[in-house]
Order: C-alpha cells, then structure tokens, then sequence
C-alpha cells in the first residue's frame, strides 16, 4: 500500500486513493467546489489544485491517486498561488452579489473566497451574464452566479438517473440549464441546491426568506415515507422555513426526496387549526379547550350510551407516532371498541391473519443496493419511497436486475424488465408466473414471462418485495397468497415496503382491528377500515387523516361520516373535518410535535418539535391522555412523553427486525372478478404529492389530477379533446385527458387522493369513458 | 420527421457502436438530420434523442458545442470567418468587419435575401493560411477586402458552395 506525506503528515492508504481522499482522512482541508464524494470526479473547477514534490505543475487533489513516495504540499507557495489564481478566475464572471444571493452565509464560495483568495484582483472588463430559465416551482435559478462545477448536473445523471440539467454552449458561452424551458422532473431535484456551491440554484420556496446563520436546527424524521429519513428541521421563531437531509449513510445517505424537503409548505395551509371548534347548531364555532374536550367526552360517552360501544370505530394516520399510535388503540378498546384501524387505502383485508408482525424490508436498506436479483410485485418505489427506490437503482448500476410486476408500464429511473398484468388481471399474472416457475406451463407460449422465471430460477435466493400498492388491489389477499408460493417455488425470501412513516410502528402499536400491541392477536377482531362505511357506525374517532381523500372509497367514506351521529376529528388542518365532525381537536403538525417512528427496516427513531404549536393547537398524545383520563380509562396516567414511550416499549417488547413475511393464510373466501366484460379497468393510486394531509397542502408540489389512457384506447372510444367524463357504479368525475402508451389497453389510470377523483370510489372498479358534454355555448357552435 | 433516407443513414451509424453507447452516433445524427433539415431545430433535436435513447439535454449540449450545427434557419452560403489565434492576429476582426459592411448583417445573422449567414468559428486547422474562413465544404485563406469581394461575387452569381 503506497505511503504518502501531506504536509508533513504520513499515511499509508490504498492504492487508488485520491490525494483529496487522503487529506480528508488526515483532516488536512483542501478547498473544493466540484468534487463530491457520492459523484463521479469531474475535476473541472480546479480549486484542489495541490503542490506534488517532482511534479512540475500544481495537481487537482480530487483527481490524482496516490503514489507511492508521494510528497504532497496544500499550502506551499506554489499551492497557494494556484488556490488564489483559480479563485481569481472563478470571480471574473461571478456577480458578487451576495448581499442579495440567498447562499451568503452558507456559500463554499464565499468562505474559500474568505480563505484563500488574493484580494485584489486583475479583471476590469465587463462580466458576461447567463439568461435564467424558470426550471419550475421548487428551485430558483440566478446562473450568471454558476462556476460550472457541473454537480447538478452529475447529480441528475449519476443519482437521480434523469438527466435534466446540462451545459450547453461552449467557452465563455457555456451555461447550466435545461436549454428548452421546462421543469425538472425528478423527485430527488431539491438535493441539487444542496450540492450547487454557490447561489446558482436556491430553494425557492425558501426564498429571501431568512440567512442561514438565523436558523435554528433541529433534528426531525420525515414523516411521508417508510424509508425513514434524517431531516434537518431549520426554523425562524413559530416558522418552519426549510428541511434539509441530515446525513444518514445507513438510511438516506446525503438526500432527502422533494416529498420531503417542500412538504413544510403545507404548514401555512388556510384550513389550518389552531384553535378547538364545536358544531353548535350546525354552525362552526371557536371554543376553549375545556368546552371541547367535555363536548368530545359528552359525545363520546352518549353515542356508546345509545348504540354501544361496538358501534365506535377509530381511524388514524400511519403518520403518527408509536405514542399517538399506542394510546389511540387503548382509547378505542378501553371504550370497547375493537374497531381500530390504520389502513384507510386498503380494500381486501381477507388476508388478515397472515399479515406479518409489521411490515418489514426484513434487511437494511443499505444492503438492497448490493441485491442481484430483486422481484418487485406491485411496487414503485421511486414514488412511494423514493429513497429506498434509489437502493434499488444502486444495485441495477452495480449490475444487479429488478423485476418488476404491476398493472401498468412504470416510469422507473433505472432499467427494469417489466411484466404488465392485463386489465384486471393482475392475480392471473402471479398465476401464470407461479406455473412458469413450477414448470407447468408451455414454455413458448409467454416469452417474457418464461424469462422472468428463469431469470428467478437462476438467481440464487432472490429477493422478492411486496409493494404498498399490492394491498390496494381488491384481491390483494388471493395476490399475496400466490407470491407465498412464488417466493417458494424461485427459493426467495420476501420483505414488504410499507407505505407510510409509521406503517410498521402502526401495526406494532396495535392499530389494526385484528391484532394488539406487540402483534399479539385480538380476541375478538373488529372490522377494517373499508368495511366501516357500510356497517351503519354511529360514532367515529379520526386522528391526522382525511378518510374523504386518504380511504380507497373517498365518497362512501364521506357518506358514513356525515351519517354517524358524533364525529371526533383530532386533527391539523379543518377542510375536510368540517363536513363531518362534531368536535375538533387541532393538534401538533409536522415539526411540532416529538415522538418516534419505526421505518421499513424496523429502525426505531426519534424526532422532537423544531417550533411551537399555532395558537391552542396540543400534542396528540396530550389530547388522548386528556380523553382516555377523562373517560376515566386507565393506562393513561402520563405527565411527559418519555413515559409514554417507555410505556410503549413495555407494551411491544424487543420486535425483531427481521420478521416472518406471512404468517398461516386462512381459507380466502372468493371475491368477484374485479372486471366485467365491458367497460374499462380503472387503475390508479395516490400521486405522489396527493399521500397525506400535509403535502397535499404544499402549494409548489402540487400537480393537478389528470387521467390516463393509451392513445389506441383512446381512438378506440374515439374520444377526441381533452377532457373526459369517467363513470363508475357509484359516481362520475370528469377530467383533463393525457395519453399515455405505459397504460394498458382496456385500462384508464384516475389518481386516487384528490378531491376531483373521490367520487369514483376503489380502484380496479370497472368504468366507462366518454367524452366530457361541451358547454352549451361551445356545443351549439 | 426525417425521411426515411437519413433514418437509415443515422441507424448505420447507430450500428458501429456498442448497444449501451448510443450517444457514440450522436454527431452523426445530427450531422444527417442537420443536412436533411437546414438547421436543428428543437423539435428535430428532440427527435433524434428519442431516436438515440438518450436525453434530450444531451442532443441540446453537443448541439450547442460545436459551431457546425446551426440552431437557426441559416442563410445558402454560410462564411464561417476564424477567430482564433492565429487568425486573429492576422486580422480576422477586419476580416469579420468588411463582411459585416458589404452584407449589412451582424454575428449569426442572415441577409434577407436569403443568401448569406455570418458566422465566426473557432480554429479550423488551416493557421497557415490566416486569416482564413469557410464555406460549405470549402477553405477560402490569406483573404483581404478585395478577394473577399470576388469571393461574394462568385457565391452571389451563383456558385453552389454549399452542402
Ligand atoms: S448551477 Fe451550481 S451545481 Fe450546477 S454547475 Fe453551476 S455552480 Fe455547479
Ligand atoms: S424518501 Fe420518504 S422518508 Fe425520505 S424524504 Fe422522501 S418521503 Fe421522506
Ligand atoms: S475539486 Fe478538484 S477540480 Fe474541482
Ligand atoms: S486560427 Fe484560424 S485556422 Fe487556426
């Protein structure tokens, strides 16, 4: 192994070893702007530009591998005259606006300015200025300020795997941009204004908003995926003002999704809460938190009084915390309701008893990115999780192969063999699968299939991954029954990628109407959250969820509400509550409040509150302390958080990280086909920016609801224009129409989570087409 | 878009590279698409990254790279006058001017006759004869004001120079 020297100090690294690698590892600083140790070595800045003994030109640091005898120098004369000539060449067009650049004060530029710049400088000619290009809602660009370090642009190829950005021109009239207006695709884009090193790219929603060295920084989780990632919560006063990734290696690395670096936006929602609110009379008024909480008891203890409490069912978002998560499910039984439930997008629960503990990845997220073989069964990542999609997308770099299976061609950031079930025909998919890989079938008959198979077959213990999305179908139950089978049949081994922050903490703290804390199975079950909306409930408890938009049957949800007799809605924001509830409670949102997640791959973590609540809004925790107390339940005698959470590790013990994928499977009861013979297949799921109450507030993510159809379909409905009407068996929506060649024939993709698209109720439903009735004027010119 | 001719051309140069370097047959591509077409336009360029299977950034930065792909309508004859090194210290700005005078246009602009577009290159290789520009596939060097003269004459009486 080479030995080196730098500045003095020896080292013995491995061979390959970069001089700028070696330096970091002495804790010898060498200024940088290009290099990045997640991004190939560019070394087009040249601000490294290091003194080598025998080498008769200064060296760039971050592109020169050790040799052996190496005397390296970074602050020589020679090194400093280079450092200062390059940071003078870097200034001659660079505005030195930073007084009114929102990087000043966190601005590499500046401080190596700082550092190791010559004061004066030689340029008096004119500075050249670059044209901007409005690249969308989330980053702002100034590009007369870049210095061409072409991070953005390594970072859109090499990780976010579109290429979006790029230098077009050449010499003095090279320029970052997209070239053609237009804005950037990726749903990794925020961490571009983390990487640029200068204020060519800021966050614009952040805009002149605050200085850096304003912020406080707290640590937070983000709570809009399973993957779990590290935040930096920085906040000016009572004001969320950005999130940025806090380095994780073992969990997001360096990155965080725009998902959740924007969601914050919806902090500022107008339908915000922060203050109790009763119906009095069937008008909405402001109350003190007193009056609601003897309201809230009053209705609660009448309605069980009325009906029983067999007729109470309790709602709450997997985005709570194991604490709100533990002490709603012991609300709920302690008034004797088994009706408890998480799982609001799901529509065949038959598969109940053989749901895992919790949902678990089974292994570390670090570990997929070394997977060769891995089978993806309704599952896109690059959406739902995008952090853990780009494990995923490591190990197909690597040479690795993903698999994918789903109801329509998916747009994933890195090649994947795809096998597209026909209309409805999903579970015949799984089937057709499992025969090919028992050997049962015609080899020739189904090409790509056989492929697949043997490729399964091959790989020695591949890795087969349950997808969020699966449980969405209607016979979600006999699917996951058949990947058992197939995980048997190719020698795999399965792991589920749960949907949400606290999916898995949610079915560990009980919150599923068949099973307790700890996974411990409930004597006597309750209902799951579809069937609620048409078991006549008279009561209904909601904590953080929006059954109108987050439950697969929005209007049937919404239906049920309003018809029960007392609706609680613990909640952030009043919009939808408004139309139901009786009571609401406004509580803690995002950043507000602590507690702990459990992600994907059992991972327990923490976060606590970066700002105060708004105005009266309470810790859910609080406010369920307060209710079980006053209904006089016990197990709710808690004055800090800390016990709750002891509480909760005393209720589920030491869960194993690696669980069980399926436990015995009962005997499934068949359900209709979902498709009939005519009419078309609806496909659809939440959006991306669509999956909770809170970033469907963030005004710069939002994406209007489109439906999608293949062009052929669509001239085979002859439908021209572009919008549409879609009718189901329980409603009619209509929508602008995209054409879209990745969505089967005999199918039409409707996104779920929107308003706009509720009335269509589940998915896979079948439903007709036509063309949307022109306004009159329109029509009878 | 393109006509069948140059599809086939571009899927011949397509073929001497390796299945994951498709980026390799850019400059050819373009060069094809650029002779059938006049000039790229967007719409042309995006084509041919659909054709390539590359992002279309990456059609836009070759495009915008080098001085031979013309992202504009350009005149018949385009005088690619050389403004490098030598070229210059031999004259070239004066070379550039009297052009600029006797066509009435600027830098990467066209005469409204349609006849001529204006263009300064980098260094095409032939310093020996500076200052020195080209036309269509034509060197034209040690110029002065009165051979540039008869150069525009020539290509004004009809002279097809170019592509
Ligand atoms: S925009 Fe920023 S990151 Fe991109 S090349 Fe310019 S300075 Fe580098
Ligand atoms: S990948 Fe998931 S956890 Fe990570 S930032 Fe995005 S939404 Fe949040
Ligand atoms: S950091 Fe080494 S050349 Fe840019
Ligand atoms: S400098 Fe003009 S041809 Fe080389």
């Amino acid at each position: 192994m080479p030995h080196i020297e730098i500045d003095g100090q020896a080292i013995e690294v491995a061979p390959g070893t970069t001089i700028m690698e070696a330096a970091e590892s002495l804790g010898i600083y060498i200024p940088f702007f290009c290099y990045h140790p997640k991004l190939s070595v560019a070394a087009n800045c040249r601000m490294c530009l290091v003194d080598v003994e025998k080498a008769p030109k200064p060296l760039p640091a971050c592109a020169t591998p050790v040799a052996d005898g190496m005397k390296v120098a970074t602050a020589s004369r020679k090194a400093k005259m280079a450092q200062q000539g390059v940071l003078e060449f870097l200034l001659i067009n660079h505005p030195l606006d930073c007084p009114i650049c929102d990087q000043g004060g966190e601005c590499p530029l500046q401080d190596i300015t700082m550092g190791f710049a010559n004061p004066h400088s030689h340029y008096t000619e004119e500075k050249r200025v670059v044209e901007d290009k409005n690249i969308g809602p989330l980053i702002a660009t100034e590009m007369t300020r870049c210095i061409q370090c072409t991070r953005c642009v390594r970072f859109g190829q090499e990780i976010g795997g579109i290429m979006e950005l790029g230098a077009t021109g050449r010499g003095e009239h090279m320029a970052i941009g997209t070239y053609v207006a237009k804005a950037v695709q990726s749903e990794l884009s925020g961490n571009m204004i983390d990487l640029c090193p200068v204020g060519a790219l800021t966050s614009k929603p952040f805009r002149y908003k605050a200085r850096s060295w304003e912020l406080k920084h707290t640590p937070g989780l983000c709570p809009h995926c399973s993957t779990g990632c590290n935040t930096d919560v920085q906040s000016l006063g009572r004001e969320v003002l950005r999130v940025l990734p806090r380095a994780n290696q073992a969990v997001n690395e360096d990155w965080i999704c725009d998902k959740g670096r924007y969601a914050y936006t919806g902090l500022q929602a107008e339908d915000r809460v922060t203050q109790p609110l009763l119906r009095v009379d069937g008008v909405w008024c402001e109350a003190s938190w007193a009056e609601a909480l003897d309201a809230a008891l009053s209705g609660l203890e009448q309605m069980i009084a009325r009906h029983g409490a067999g007729r109470l069912a309790g709602l709450i978002s997997a985005q709570s915390s194991n604490e709100e998560l533990l002490l709603f499910q012991a609300l709920l039984r302690g008034l004797g309701s088994p009706h408890v439930d998480h799982r609001l997008r799901q529509q065949d629960f038959r598969a109940d008893a053989a749901m895992p503990t919790y949902p678990a990845l089974n292994m570390a997220l670090e570990d997929l990115e070394r997977e060769p073989v891995v089978l993806l069964c309704h599952a896109f990542p690059r959406q739902q999780q995008p952090l853990t999609n780009h494990r995923l997308r490591k190990s197909v770099l690597q040479g690795g192969k993903v698999i994918a299976i789903d109801s329509l061609r998916r747009d994933f950031n890195y090649p994947v063999t795809q096998l597209v079930a026909d209309a409805g025909a999903d579970l015949a998919l799984y089937e057709a699968l499992c025969s090919q890989l028992s050997g049962h079938a015609e080899k020739a008959d189904a090409v790509p299939l056989a492929h697949v198979a043997s490729d399964l077959l091959a790989a020695d213990n591949p890795l087969i991954l349950i997808g969020s999305a699966l449980l969405h179908h209607p016979q979600a139950a006999a699917m996951i029954a058949q990947i058992e089978t197939l995980a048997e049949l190719a020698g795999g081994r399965v792991g589920w990628l749960a949907q949400e922050a606290n999916s898995a903490g949610a079915w560990l703290s009980g919150c599923v109407p068949h099973r307790l804390p700890g996974g411990h199975t409930a004597p006597a079950p309750g209902l799951p959250a579809d069937a609620l909306w048409d078991a006549d409930m008279r009561g209904f408890v909601l904590l953080g969820t929006e059954p109108g938009v987050d439950a697969m049957r929005g209007a049937a949800a919404l239906a049920a509400l309003q018809k029960a007799e007392f609706v609680l809605s613990i909640t952030q924001f009043a919009g939808e509550a408004k139309q139901y509830a009786d009571v609401i409670l406004p509580m803690a949102a995002f950043a507000e409040g602590s507690g702990s997640f459990v992600n994907n791959e059992g991972r327990l973590q923490s976060f606590r509150a970066a700002v105060k609540m708004p105005g009266e809004a309470r810790p859910a925790w609080k406010i369920l302390r307060v209710l079980g107390d006053g209904l006089k339940l016990s197990g709710f005698q808690f004055n800090e958080l800390s016990e709750v959470t002891a509480a909760w590790q005393h209720a589920i013990g030491d869960y194993a990280l690696d669980v069980p994928p399926f436990h015995a499977f009962p005997t499934l009861e068949p359900v209709p086909e979902p498709m009939s013979a005519d009419g078309l297949c609806r496909l659809g799921d939440w959006s991306i920016y669509q999956g909770d109450p809170l970033v469907r507030r963030a005004a710069p993510l939002a994406q209007p609801a489109v439906a999608k159809m293949h062009p052929d379909q669509a001239k085979a409905l002859a439908l021209r224009g572009d919008s549409v009407e879609i009718s189901s068996h329980c409603g009619k929506i209509s929508l602008p129409l995209v054409l879209d060649v990745r969505i089967p024939m005999g199918t039409v993709w409707v996104p779920a989570g929107y308003n706009e698209t509720a009335a269509l109720g589940a998915t896979y439903a079948t439903c007709a087409v036509t063309m949307a009735t022109l306004p009159a004027v329109a029509a009878s010119a | 878009m393109l006509s069948e001719k140059s599809l086939a051309e571009i899927a011949r140069e397509r073929a001497k590279y390796p299945a994951d370097q498709a980026r390799s047959a850019l400059l050819a591509a373009l060069r094809i698409a650029q002779e059938e077409q006049g000039y790229l336009s967007d719409a042309v360029m995006e084509y041919v990254a659909d054709l390539l299977g590359i992002p279309a950034i990456q059609v836009y930065e070759v495009a915008t790279f080098y001085s031979m792909y013309d992202l504009q309508p350009v005149g018949r004859h385009k005088l690619c006058v050389c403004g490098s090194v030598s070229c210059f210290l031999n004259g070239s700005d004066a070379i550039l001017q009297h052009l600029s005078e006797r066509l009435g246009v600027g830098l990467g602009e066209t005469t409204a006759d349609g006849l001529f577009t204006l263009q300064e290159v980098e260094c095409l290789g032939a310093c020996k004869d500076a200052p020195m520009l080209q036309v269509g596939d034509h060197y034209y060097g040690n110029l002065t004001p009165e051979s540039l003269d008869a150069l525009l004459a020539e290509l004004r009486g009809g002279a097809d120079d170019v592509r």
